[in-house]
């Protein structure tokens, strides 16, 4: 049986429940009372669908480290010692194959090859290679699982992106963040299972949208919740100014004692929801400064993450979060850093987001780590495609710029389920097409299922009369990278 | 049994069987009947066991069992035995039940003919018969106004209307309310809640950059057109093709908006051609969910797996939508062609009058002609004359060339006087970045050959054009520009000695502004030099006058002429009162053209001249045509009507012919389910084999013969819903009810469901007494968080919150950014406005709560709703909390009720007492002042006692 979440059936079953509760009720109900129904609750309507997981799940939660804009493999990851001798030349027609270009080099009158100006080296027993660009990243090199051999189908960034979180290049469908929460559930009480959030790098920015973290034709409950750095935590969740918790308290009392009036008139299983809805709302306002307030976090962290850490908003800062959520149980946690689209001037602008990034990333492998987080946890860690080995405008010297790159790119994952110090996929000499081991986004959005412990063809939702999944109709486990 | 085999068997034994070479097929009778070999038969008339499907669903072979383990589909004991039953009572095949016209049924026979009002009640009734249930006593006067008058106006009631409608006895009352509702002018804002979502409408162009576009003009079509019950079939065919209709007017113009309102991506280095197919299937997509329920993306890249739609009618639909003069890639800012000014009443109104004046002006002058004409010739003679041969027009024209400042949507003209001894050669004029090939614009020669370049991006972001024909050297010429603002190669135009040439386009895509990111593009307006050092013109360049206007005919004329021209003679030395007449006529054109660029524009649907083929599209990708196919219907459903054109207004006119079985029922179904909260056919979006079975097909069936018969009356049909004892019926729910239905299919109990996104603000809005009541204008900001923009747009886009009014107007009128919508009407289940979406979805989450208990716009709401208890409900604390529940929920409070509020206001007036700050705290949010006579701790009170009446289940709930 397809279970649908939102089915009238199961809820007017919990409905009974919560009836029950209530012709037990003398004269309302006290937050106490309302609050250990709540509880008992609220496993059922946040919980998981029936049969799922599907087997046991390596990874309880996901950390998502998008870095929006596209960062440069060949400038990071993917060491190509043999272009030095090419540096200046056309890239070979043997290589291009005729491959469709942006328009924004398409009428290039030539592509001339552009070696990365950044030393690379060997780190850790496993002997990855890391340019000199991420060091700390090249200090946990052994717990990282390095795929050098992604490749996407657009050439965008708003497909690209569109691609990356909803299998799909046109807005509408839902992004895995709300695939997952809808197939799991959620771990926690008092928090979203599905949070966002956003940093601004200081490089050249590409919009983002709401929709990246939608639910698509799910229902919207699953859509991931942006925390933000300034105001609001999450939108509206402050009270208005000269309006405290304890009025707030009483406030909520009140309407659900009106509500419940309601509620015993009509027999409506949405009343019960809404009452039970307002208690979270009210615990998340304590929950959600609680999470999001870094000032009982000790010295140490903020060393761990870099200088950046005590910047709100910050991408360090938002890292720390993301820790702190996972203690939480938050499901999907994904942070978006914005700047890594560098058609020009690209040594000068990858140095400031790596600078931005590189610490903090690594930071959170290594604090997942030392608190026994990082073997339930996956960090996936990368862009939306790669970046060209050719020079996007003039080559000099010191100088060069990268336009988009589809074919290859790398990302990494670390923790939960997957290989530590492991390097897969090899792309050919110009890091331009994949010599073995392509890994497509459906691949890594199937594999990111299966550690989670969902079978991937198997979480659907009908939708306009077709059953959909978030991998469409494509996508296999790359059974290679799990542990 | 089709709904079983179609979800669980076509996939693979479906109409797209073929493509996988499966053969064979279930969704066709012939072959589900066919001999398969050695004498099998997947269906045996009459004979289950026999049966090889019946035998495959039921094998313990794991190899053999159907469906395979890895469809993850599965058939149900109880499904089996229903195929089985219906193989044994001879497996008859019908038409899937949407494909065949609707016939007006004969109304049943029912247990209690006292209780149907009309025949929707038949149906119902009949059906509850048979599931032996009873209809809900009819709900109580105040709730059946309050639902009414949310259902068809989006608002809740107000005192007066209630107290009007309690004192009416007469049997008519509630149609009389009705009526009164459908005629009011918030009816039609409300059923245009629903239609920009399924039209997908947005104020922004969505992808990457998502910049501004105007289509509220269709937005104010769509409300006009409910206002003015415009009947459904008018309305369809004027938004699929108003434009091809004989004579079409403005209005049926801009009535094809509709299919413009998809997104359109400028983002810098895409391959517009794939993004030029992604708009043609979009309309398609839209076209057929919303008219059609049916779901053609499916056969977009291969045969349809469950309709029997195969790929190539998909691109044969497809090629309806596909002759659009359009670019596929958008404007960054701003509308994309093809558009059309789009003058609101009061616009036209004002231009009519204009042309009046000015036509009448001509005639005078026309009529002096041959007179004014020689009194010219007498004054050429004159020394006078002879001092003006190089005049130029004054009005318009730039003094300062240091201060131009156009740019890409601007109108301006340039006129120079160029000479060189060899061919023209090098930079006339210019405003670039001064380097080869950079950004700007400016008019060049090139041996001879006159170019004009309006530069973002040399290879992709540019107009350039080229004179076809060249000027020599070793004379003088006038060159003069026109440009119109149009962003396109169109709009330029070039003349020599006031003669227009003729100019080579190559390249006609200009998109980006020269200025960026509210930054003026700041370069400077240079003579004989610019494009790089190497580009100075070899002659001069003198007289050279710019226009921050389109220069007209006279003016290009007197611009060119080296003798005195009629032009300066009209202004300056014409009989007094033919220089009276001539200027005020010069002054009615000006005015003209002011009125004119005020016009809002909207995209529009256009043909072009000569039909663009349509490939089909392999596997639907854009890089991959195959073969070429002619416009055409669907061959599963009837033929385009006789005598209908081949082409979009055919396709038109065959989705409102009587025989098509579609139109009509998606249509009803759709307004039931904004009436009722689920449609008939639950799937709103899918009436094709794998969406929901009608609940009462009768009923559907009848409804929409009766609806085609009225003449497509939208608010007939309105009014026969909701005068229904179906509607009318109590929402109170039984346990038993609950458990037996608990979505209220059987309508055996009023429908009960939280009212929509806009309905909840707008709820809010009106219960406080803020509500604008104006109706339609360009998009307005209301209260939102700040940043939300900032933080995920480029160039720091940020969000220009309104003020004063513009704060209180209905949901629809909120702007649309497509990328960052309205968080609220988000957080409230609002249709994205990505894609057209026609089911209403409802959820019930703690977002919502946070948003209704602390966005400011409801803070302040409460506040001014609390203010409005105070000196409106009465003189004593319980009569204004009487008066507050009931604009909030429409009914008296019970004692409890006012137990638990008067309990709530004590709190809080205590909570207040003493503590200024917080009171002032409280009462600064939002922008409304505050009533001078009331006293600030008692509103803080009192709104805080708003804020709980409006966060109430009931006040967001129709029931």
């Amino acid at each position: 049986m397809k279970w649908n979440h939102d089915d009238p059936i199961q809820q007017a079953r919990l409905q009974i429940t919560r009836r029950h509760f209530f012709s037990r009720t003398a004269t309302g109900i006290g937050s106490a009372a309302l609050g250990s129904l709540l509880a008992a609750d609220a496993p059922k309507a946040g919980g998981a669908m029936p049969g799922l997981p599907h087997f046991a799940a390596k990874a309880k939660r996901v950390i998502y480290l998008f870095q929006h804009g596209a960062p440069s493999q060949l400038d990071l990851f993917d060491h190509k010692p043999q272009l030095a001798g090419a540096r200046g030349k056309d890239l070979p027609a043997s290589i291009r194959m005729g491959q469709r270009l942006t328009g924004m080099t398409a009428y290039q009158a030539s592509f001339p090859v552009a070696p990365s100006i950044f030393q690379f080296a060997q780190h850790g027993k496993s002997g990855q290679w890391f340019s000199e660009l991420i060091p700390h990243q090249a200090k946990v090199a052994d717990e990282l699982c390095v795929i050098k051999t992604l490749k996407t189908e657009a050439i965008n960034h708003d497909p690209a992106v569109t691609f990356f979180q909803t299998g799909f290049q046109l807005a509408g469908r839902p992004s895995m963040g709300a695939w997952v929460s809808y197939g799991l559930g959620s771990e926690n009480q008092d928090l979203p299972s599905f949070v966002v959030m956003v940093s601004q790098g200081s490089g050249n920015s590409q919009a983002l949208a709401d929709r990246a973290w939608g639910s698509g034709f799910l229902p919207s409950k699953y859509q991931g919740v942006k925390f933000r750095a300034g105001g609001d935590p999450v939108l509206y969740l402050s009270n208005p100014p000269g309006y405290e918790s304890t009025a707030r308290r009483r406030y909520l009392d009140d309407l659900a004692q009106l509500n419940e009036m309601s509620q015993r008139e009509m027999h409506d299983p949405e009343i019960a929801t809404r009452i039970a809805q307002y208690e979270m709302a009210f615990r998340m306002q304590t929950s959600v400064p609680e999470l999001t307030d870094l000032s009982k976090e000790p010295e140490a962290t903020f060393a761990m993450y870099g200088p950046d850490a005590r910047k709100p908003g910050s991408y360090a800062a938002n890292c720390i979060l993301a820790r702190r959520m996972a203690e939480r149980g938050v499901r999907f946690i994904q942070l978006f850093h914005r700047g890594w689209d560098q058609h020009g001037n690209l040594p000068r602008e990858i140095r400031k987001q790596c600078a931005e990034t590189d610490q903090p990333s690594a930071a959170l492998v290594q604090d997942l780590k030392q608190r026994g987080l990082l073997d339930d946890t996956l960090i996936v860690w990368g862009g939306e495609f790669g970046r060209t080995v050719y020079s996007q405008g003039t080559l000099t010297e010191t100088n060069y710029g990268r336009d988009h790159h589809p074919r290859c790119f790398t990302m990494w994952l670390a923790g939960g389920g997957v290989k530590p110090g492991f390097s897969y996929g090899e792309t050919d000499d110009f890091s331009y097409n994949i010599a073995e081991n392509p890994v497509e986004i459906h691949d890594l959005h199937a594999t990111m299922m299966h550690l989670m412990g969902v079978d991937h063809t198997r979480l659907t939702y009908k939708f306009q009369g077709r059953h959909y999944r978030l991998t469409d109709v494509h996508g296999r486990v790359v059974k290679d990278v799990l542990s | 049994m089709r709904p079983i085999l179609s979800d669980k068997c076509f996939t693979c034994h479906g109409p797209d069987a073929k493509t996988k070479n499966i053969p064979l097929r279930l969704d066709l009778e012939s072959a589900a009947k066919a001999d398969l070999g050695g004498g099998r038969r997947a269906i045996v008339e009459g004979d289950p066991d026999t049966s090889e499907l019946i035998r495959r669903v039921t094998t313990e072979s794991k190899a053999k069992r159907m469906p395979p383990v890895h469809t993850g589909h599965a058939i149900a004991p109880k499904e089996v035995e229903a195929l089985r039953s219906w193989i044994a009572a001879g497996a008859k095949w019908e038409k899937h039940w949407s494909f065949l016209p609707p016939r007006a049924p004969a109304l049943p026979k029912v247990s209690n003919a006292a209780w149907v009002r009309n025949p929707i009640d038949a149906f119902v009734l009949e059906r509850l018969d048979r599931e032996g249930l009873r209809p809900s006593p009819e709900a109580g006067k105040e709730a059946l106004l309050r639902r009414a008058t949310l259902d068809l106006t989006g608002l809740p009631p107000a005192p007066a209307e209630i107290d009007a409608f309690l004192a009416d006895s007469s049997p008519n009352a509630y149609e009389r309310a009705v009526d009164r509702l459908l005629a009011s002018p918030r009816y039609a804002e409300r059923m245009a809640y629903r239609w920009l979502d399924y039209a997908r409408y947005s104020d922004t162009n969505g992808y990457q950059f998502d910049g501004e576009r105007s289509m509220w003009r269709w937005r104010d079509w769509v409300i006009e057109a409910f206002a003015r019950n415009k009947p459904y079939d008018r309305f369809t065919l004027e938004q699929i093709a108003g434009d091809m209709l004989p004579g079409a007017t403005t209005d049926q113009k801009v009535a094809t908006g509709f299919n413009r309102n998809h997104r359109g991506n400028s983002e810098f280095g895409i391959i517009a051609e794939e993004y030029a197919v992604e708009y043609v299937i979009d309309r398609m997509e839209t076209t057929s969910a919303v008219f059609m329920g049916l779901t053609m993306g499916c056969a977009r890249c291969h045969n349809h797996k469950y309709d029997p739609i195969a790929q190539r009618e998909f691109y044969q639909m497809y090629a309806y939508f596909n002759n659009v003069p359009e670019h596929g890639r958008a404007m960054k800012y701003g509308n994309s062609p093809p558009l059309t000014p789009a003058p609101t009443e009061e616009q036209q109104a004002q231009a009519r009058e204009l042309n009046a004046k000015i036509a009448a002006i001509e005639k005078w002058i026309e009529a002096r002609g041959a007179q004014t004409r020689r009194e010219m010739a007498a004054w050429s003679k004159t020394a006078a004359a002879g001092g003006q041969t190089l005049w130029a027009p004054d009005s318009g024209r730039e003094r300062n060339l240091k201060r131009i400042v156009h740019d890409i949507e601007d109108r301006f003209s340039v006129s120079a006087r160029v000479s060189a001894e060899s061919a023209p050669n090098g930079a006339i004029w210019t405003r670039t970045d001064n380097s080869p090939r950079g950004r700007g614009y400016g008019l060049y020669a090139r041996q001879g050959k006159l170019m004009v370049h309006f530069i973002s991006d040399w290879d992709d972001d540019a107009i350039r054009i080229t004179s076809k024909t060249a000027l020599a050297g070793g004379r003088a010429y006038n060159v003069l520009v026109t440009y119109s603002g149009s962003r396109m190669a169109e709009g330029i135009h070039v003349y020599v000695d006031g003669a227009e040439i003729e100019m080579e386009v190559k390249l006609d895509t200009l998109y980006r502004p020269l200025g960026n990111a509210g930054k003026a593009f700041k370069e400077v307006f240079r003579i004989g030099e610019g494009g790089g050092a190497e580009n100075k013109f070899n002659g001069v360049v003198e007289d050279v006058a710019v226009y921050s206007r389109v220069v007209n005919g006279d003016e290009i004329a007197a611009l060119a002429s080296t003798k005195p021209s009629l032009l300066y003679f009209l202004e300056n030395a014409a009989a007094p009162e033919v220089r009276g007449q001539w200027a005020k006529l010069t002054q009615l054109r000006r005015e003209r053209e002011a009125l004119e660029r005020s016009f809002p524009t909207v995209m529009v649907m256009a043909e072009l001249k000569q039909r663009r083929p349509t490939h089909l599209l392999q596997r639907g990708q854009y890089d991959k045509p195959g073969e070429v196919v002619e416009p055409g219907v669907p061959a599963l459903l009837h033929p385009l009507p006789a005598g209908a054109p081949n082409n979009r207004l055919g396709f038109a006119q065959w989705l409102i012919a009587p025989e098509n079985p579609l139109t009509a029922r998606v249509g009803v179904n759709r307004f039931w389910q904004m009436m009722f909260g689920i449609g008939l056919v639950k799937t709103v979006e899918d009436f094709g084999l794998q969406g929901e079975w009608p609940s009462h097909p009768e009923l559907l069936d009848w409804m929409s013969t009766e609806f085609v018969r009225s003449g497509w009356d939208v608010k007939g049909l309105l009014k026969l819903m909701v005068t229904s004892a179906t509607y009318r019926q109590d929402s109170r729910a039984t346990p038993e009810l609950l458990q037996s239905d608990p979505e209220n299919r059987l309508l055996a109990r009023g429908a009960r469901f939280r009212v929509p996104a806009e309905s909840v603000r707008d709820t809010a809005l009106a219960v406080a007494g803020l509500l604008d009541a104006r109706i339609g204008g360009p998009s307005v900001k209301p209260y939102q968080p700040d940043g939300l923009w900032k933080e995920l747009t480029m160039q720091d886009m940020d969000y220009a919150q309104a003020h004063g009014r513009d704060l209180y107007r209905r949901s629809l009128y909120t702007f649309w950014k497509r990328t960052v919508a309205p968080p609220m009407l988000a957080n409230f289940d609002a249709a994205n406005r990505e894609a057209c979406v026609v089911r209403e979805s409802r959820t019930n989450t703690p977002l919502q709560a946070l948003n209704l208990m602390n966005d400011v716009q409801f803070v302040e709401a409460a506040r001014v709703f609390g203010q409005r208890m105070m000196l409106e409900g009465g003189a004593s604390a319980e009569e204004r909390l009487r008066y507050g529940f009931r604009l909030a929920t429409g009914r008296v409070p019970k004692p409890a009720e006012v137990e638990v509020l008067r309990g709530s206001l004590n709190y809080h007036l205590d909570y207040f007492a003493g503590d200024a700050k917080r009171v002032e705290q409280f009462l600064a949010q939002g922008e409304a002042p505050i009533d001078a006579r009331v006293d600030k701790r008692e509103l803080a009170a009192f709104g805080s006692v708003g804020s709980l009446l409006l966060n109430l289940d009931e006040t967001v709930t129709r029931q």
